[in-house]
């Protein structure tokens, strides 16, 4: 079981949450929506796996690169 | 045999040589998952397609009969080799003997000026750098009993600068790296770093924290994450030397062998007519939401012919080599996902690939969704306006053919960036494109500030000002009016490009050499 870590490509705030922990997530799937710039910018999982956790909540600042999911293979 | 004893001691020598630093310093490096050169250059290369040339070179010790006692290699190994089959000049540091630090012959075997680097250049053939070597040393003095002025004698870094106009000159940081090889990593069309064993800076942290008092690890100094990710120096990353390897036979694949040869096509049986249906619904009808360029762009050009230069720095832009219908095309497109506002790196980056791409007569395709250059002090102060306006001066001046793909956003001086002013000004449109000097909502309230200000109601007549300036601005009346050359169905796009591709081959084979440009760059 791999662990994988996604992170967020950009520095904003969280908007929206689309999925939460147990889901089963295919890739491509958008995790997260962070806002930045006046845009929404969409956390993809790059793999598929089950989502272990998110570890960050609504309106929550992110930085570029931050670990915002955990989801295992 | 009258030269039986002449004949062995040559292939005698020639072993010596190939025991690089010795047994213990051979097995210091692997430690450090670190092959040598010769191993480098035979893991990099077609096999058994590596000629060494000045293999003798080195410090013979000899006892008083004049029988060779010892020997201790050039600190450099270089030849002629092929990869995918094409000529290479290559070379590389020893760094298992003294660090990789020259062994004063009176010709340089590689390095700025080096046999090798003339090798390249007489002969016409892509030169690729192996480099881990810091340079110069303290030590050079004890050996001439002077010390030398920068650029005395051999420097030569005029040869690596005179090799940007002709081949393309490929740079691997293989280990730590300052002075005189830092400097030609830097004098490339292409450079790698292999991450954990790679560093480049301009002095390590022994200097640093005299300087500043500041301890810092190689790593921290100039790893990847600095060197690559930062400051753009160098610009692809390796996870390994193996990977290292791969990234330049492949970076090989789509280069000319110079400036007066087209680069190699390749077809892979890709049908030119595919069309992707998932390209019509890829771009969200919500301006403000974010869509993969990389996937939209993974559907457009040949399977499998996706490089990209410069992933990770400059983010707002993607620059990547493929090809369309087996012809090598440069792609420069806006990255939404990171907002695909124009900051000061991703100006130089765009800058940096155009000139890559004209040197090597590699078309470019440049797909827009850019809302602008990066607004605020932090940006001004970077000197937004001056690098922005660099990137437009060098697409001013290129030579190859250059097709715009506006695909969402194209606004403003950035937006320009993306269109062929110095050629055909050819530009096709997504029905999801829009355009102008600036976006209708922020531009209104600053073109009628004083009628907005002076309305009975303020907000209602913005808004009034907003609808009217937006029904202007469907795609489809700057099509009528011929401001815009076409509007595709975005499936089409692959069909569309790669006709215009194949038809521009005549005009790349005409305009053959080297480039040379007047001016002076803002």
């Amino acid at each position: 079981m791999a662990r994988i870590e996604v992170k967020s490509e950009i520095t904003g705030t969280v908007w929206q949450i689309k999925m939460q922990a147990g889901d089963t997530v295919a890739s491509g799937d958008t995790l997260i929506v962070i806002e930045s710039m006046k845009m929404e910018i969409p956390v993809i999982a790059e793999e598929g796996g089950t989502l272990v956790e998110i570890l960050v909540q609504e309106k929550d600042p992110v930085a570029e690169g931050q670990v915002v999911a955990i989801l295992e293979e | 045999m009258p030269w039986q004893a002449e004949i062995d001691e040559l292939h005698r020598r020639r072993a010596l040589a190939e025991a690089c630093g010795g047994p213990e310093a051979v097995a210091r490096h692997h430690a450090q998952s670190k092959l040598t050169v010769r191993e480098r250059i035979n893991a990099l290369v077609d096999a058994g397609t590596f000629r060494e040339v000045g293999k003798l070179a080195g410090k013979g010790t000899y006892d008083s009969g004049g029988q060779l006692t010892g020997f201790e290699p050039a600190p450099y190994v270089m030849g002629i080799a092929k990869i995918n089959g094409r000529p290479l000049a290559i070379g590389g540091e020893d760094y298992t003997i003294r660090a990789g630090t020259g062994f004063g012959s009176d010709r340089r075997k590689g390095g700025q000026g080096g046999f090798i680097e003339d090798l390249a250049f007489q002969y016409r053939i892509p030169l690729v750098n192996l480099i881990d070597g810091t340079g110069g040393s303290v030590n050079t003095a004890k050996r001439k009993g002077y010390t030398v002025v920068p650029g005395y004698g051999q420097d030569g870094m005029e040869r690596s600068a005179d090799l940007l106009g002709v081949v393309p000159v490929v740079s691997a940081v293989m280990g730590t790296t300052a002075g005189g090889p830092a400097m030609r990593a830097i004098l490339s069309h292409w450079s790698i770093m292999v991450k954990g064993t790679g560093h480049l800076f301009a002095a390590g942290p022994p200097v640093v924290e005299r300087a500043f008092g500041q301890r810092l690890s190689k790593e921290d100094l100039g790893g990847t994450a600095v060197a690559v990710d930062r400051a753009g120096t160098i610009d692809n990353v390796a996870s390994s030397e193996a990977d290292c390897f791969a990234q330049i036979r492949r970076f090989m694949s789509y280069m000319p062998q110079n400036v007066w040869n087209l680069p190699p096509q390749r077809d892979v049986g890709d049908p030119v007519d595919r069309c992707e249906a998932a390209l019509a619904s890829i771009v969200p009808r919500a301006d403000r939401q974010a869509y993969n360029m990389r996937t939209l762009l993974g559907m457009i050009v040949d399977r499998d012919s996706w490089f990209e230069i410069q992933p990770g720095f400059g983010r707002a832009i993607i620059t990547a080599l493929a090809r369309l219908n087996g012809k090598v095309v440069g792609i420069i497109a806006s990255n939404p996902m990171v907002g695909g506002i124009m900051d000061v790196k991703a100006a130089r980056k765009q800058g940096h690939f155009t000139e890559l791409c004209d040197m090597f007569n590699i078309p470019l395709l440049l797909f827009a969704d850019v809302p602008g250059l990066m607004v605020g002090l932090e940006s001004e102060a970077a000197a937004i306006l001056r690098e922005g306006v660099r990137a437009r001066f060098i697409g001013f001046q290129v030579s190859v053919p250059v097709i715009t793909v506006i695909i969402r956003k194209c606004y403003g001086v950035a937006g320009g960036g993306f269109t062929d002013r110095g050629g055909l000004n050819f530009k096709i449109a997504w029905p999801s494109a829009q355009w102008g000097s600036l976006p209708v909502e922020g531009g209104v309230k600053a073109a009628y500030k004083r009628e907005i200000a002076s309305a009975p109601d303020p907000v209602a007549r913005e808004r009034e000002l907003e609808a009217e300036l937006r029904a202007l601005a469907s795609p489809f009346r700057t099509a009528e009016a011929f401001a815009v050359e076409d509007i595709i169905d975005p499936r089409e796009t692959r069909p569309y490009l790669c006709q215009f591709i194949d038809a521009c081959q005549d005009r790349l084979a005409t305009q053959l050499g080297p480039k040379l440009r007047a001016g002076v760059r803002p």
